[in-house]
């Protein structure tokens, strides 16, 4: 090993007392296999399809798995993600007025995790709308508590 | 500054410098070296005996290859002939040393139309190739056209090698001649900015019916057909830095001498042109840019509270601690 | 505005607004040091915060990643073509090589972006928040206008050139 220097010795010792970022995912939170979402995921999608996006949104964010692993995740995110691209523009805002404001902070996990994913950066546009209502909406809130959050979707 | 220009401003200069000296009756005593584009050096000095007689000696990278384009070493006559007419000036037979040809000029019998004949020399020599080609276009003109319409070409290309990696070449047919440059851009930018470029070069003919008698200008990353077959395209690699640009001449853009010079001292400086607008690009974006740093800066500094003036130096001397070095203390 | 960027650039501003709410903290590694936490990753999870995406499309994107002290905003400008690219890098090299007097510059920009800032609590300290923030959305703003700008002046610069060439041949 050529630079035994930069070893960060630290991380290797049990009792340092550092936390990973695995270290921090809160605790006791319920476990969901594919197969229990699958659905739920089966539901949006219908929902969605058949044009009723208001229940589709709400649906989706409210009890987002968040201790599924990270396939079954993105595969809800997906579905999430074909909900909010299918709503029109102008009815956005009245969508996001019937959430509550645990909703909102659910919604936001999703605009931010969908346009940090390249399916969802291809239709940014749409996200950045539902982003711009929904903060017309809440203000600044959901965004601090999005940043604190450490339950992820 | 748009257009560069052919003859070489400095040796101009100096030897009206040296004219106007010697008018007065004070001879100067001169050793200058001049250079130019393409690797190409002028010595201007005073003759060992005689200050009134001086040499005028060019070395320039694209000799060797001009002196090759005609088996019969007709380069020194041309230049003899085109010089004959100028008052004063006449070309030595002793070649300076270290040189690939010397002028000998005499000051008292100098004018100011050979002083700017004397600093044409440079495009002198490279219109030597041109030369050649018309003189061959008029005798391709005299055969008969083919019957199918098509053109006969010359057999002989003529390579000019201006400087080290690159080179130009010259084919005359029956109905035009063909002009190809060689160009290689040493650096990534230079590539995309000549890309820029050189699409304008081809289409501004197209667009811009003003200038449409121009020369046909074509541009490809291959060895154009002309240059295919030929023994002189061996260090021709088409690498990706490459550029062919094809001008194709028409019997109009030299019909008469005057018409054959002027698009002969053009076609020489085109690499040189090229290039240079390209650097002057990057330098007005440079300032440019410059510029625009300026207008950010001044945004963000919108954004400092300016606590300088109105803060008492008390309250802050207070607060922060200073180590006998004059650091401040980081808590 | 057209019509996407508004809605791009109010996200950005949203996302900064809740980042930038930093405080001093000393290192809890070393000793006396006060470093900017999101700059040391991978020694204490717990002082970072969830990284903000926003995104227009493929080519524009902005990450802010947040931690207690500091806040790093990653930018990726637009580049649809080589000329682009390479305005770009031109311009944010140039940027970076004048970091000092931008403080909040970062002197390389994060692998996939083209250029990121930095703000630590000091800057907040020194600074307007508010007025932080739209300096970076007037910057992105204007990298967008400044970089199609060269564009163009560089193709019609590039045709008076060839035309003025051309011109010299016609008799």
């Amino acid at each position: 090993m050529e630079d035994w220097r930069r070893i960060d010795i630290d991380a290797f010792d049990p009792e340092s007392g550092r936390l990973t970022a695995a270290d921090l995912i809160p605790p006791n939170q319920a476990q969901v296999t594919l197969q229990e979402l699958q659905p739920k995921i089966q539901q949006i999608r219908s929902m969605s399809t058949s044009g009723d996006m208001i229940s589709a949104i709400q649906l989706a964010t409210s009890d987002p798995p968040y201790g599924a692993d990270d396939s079954t995740k993105a595969q809800y995110l997906q579905a999430v993600l074909e909900a909010l691209g299918q709503t029109r523009q102008a009815d956005i805002s009245n969508i996001i007025k019937q959430l509550s404001p645990k909703q909102h902070d659910v919604l936001i996990k999703y605009l931010y995790k969908g346009m940090s994913v390249p399916e969802g950066q291809k239709q940014g546009g749409i996200l950045l709308s539902w982003f711009e209502k929904l903060t017309q909406e809440a203000g600044v809130n959901p965004v601090v508590h999005y940043l604190s959050d450490r339950r992820t979707v | 500054m748009l257009h560069l220009r052919s003859h070489n401003l400095l040796i101009q200069k100096t030897l009206s410098e040296a004219y106007e000296a010697n008018e007065k009756g004070a001879p100067l005593t001169l050793d200058r070296i001049v250079s130019d584009f393409d690797y190409t050096t002028f010595h201007i000095t005073n003759t060992p005996d005689n200050k009134v007689i001086l040499w005028v000696s060019i070395r320039t990278k694209a000799w060797q290859s001009v002196l090759q384009c005609d088996p019969n070493n007709g380069l020194v006559s041309f230049l003899q002939s085109k010089y004959a007419n100028a008052a004063g000036v006449s070309v030595s037979n002793n070649t300076e040393p270290g040189y690939d040809f010397t002028l000998q000029i005499d000051l008292n019998a100098l004018n100011q139309d050979s002083i700017v004949q004397v600093s044409l020399l440079k495009t002198m020599v490279l219109s030597f190739p041109f030369h050649l080609a018309f003189q061959e276009f008029a005798q391709l003109c005299t055969l008969p056209i083919p019957e199918d319409g098509s053109s006969i070409d010359s057999k002989t290309l003529y390579a000019i090698q201006h400087r080290d990696d690159e080179q130009f070449f010259i084919k005359a047919s029956n109905d035009r001649i063909t002009v190809i440059f060689e160009t290689v851009f040493q650096d990534e930018t230079d590539k995309v900015l000549g890309k820029v470029f050189l699409q304008e070069f081809v289409d501004a003919r197209k667009r811009n019916r003003s200038i449409q008698s121009a020369p046909q200008v074509l541009v490809s990353h291959e060895p154009p057909l002309e240059l295919q077959n030929q023994k002189t395209t061996r260090n021709v690699q088409a690498d990706s830095s490459r550029r062919f640009i094809t001008f194709v001449l028409f019997p109009r853009h030299f019909q008469t001498e005057e018409l054959q010079f002027s698009s002969v001292s053009q076609l020489t400086l085109f690499r040189n042109y090229f290039h240079y607008h390209i650097k002057c690009s990057k330098a007005y974006m440079h300032s440019r840019m410059r510029f625009r740093v300026d207008t950010f800066v001044k945004v963000l500094n919108r954004a400092k509270v300016d606590d300088e003036e109105e803060d008492n130096e008390s309250e802050t001397q207070q607060h922060t601690r200073r180590t006998i070095t004059g650091r401040k203390m980081v808590y | 505005m057209s019509q996407s960027l508004r809605p791009y650039l109010t996200a950005v501003r949203y996302s900064l607004e809740a980042a930038l709410t930093l405080s001093n903290f000393s290192s809890q590694e070393v000793e006396r040091h006060n470093r900017p936490e999101i700059e040391v990753g991978n020694t204490s999870a717990e002082l970072l915060l969830q990284p903000m995406h926003v995104s227009r499309n493929e080519n524009e994107q902005v990450l802010i990643e947040t931690s207690v002290n500091s806040v790093r905003v990653n930018i990726k400008v637009k580049q649809a073509d080589e000329i682009e690219q390479i305005l770009v890098h031109k311009f944010t090299r140039f940027l970076e090589q004048r970091a000092e007097s931008f403080h909040i510059l970062r002197r390389t920009p994060i692998a996939g972006y083209s250029i990121s800032f930095l703000i630590t609590n000091k800057h907040t300290e020194t600074m307007k928040t508010s007025k932080l923030v739209d300096f970076i959305i007037e910057f992105m703003e204007e990298v967008d206008k400044e970089i199609s700008e060269m564009k163009l002046f560089l193709n019609a610069r590039a045709r008076f050139v060839a035309e003025a060439y051309l011109g010299e041949f016609v008799y």
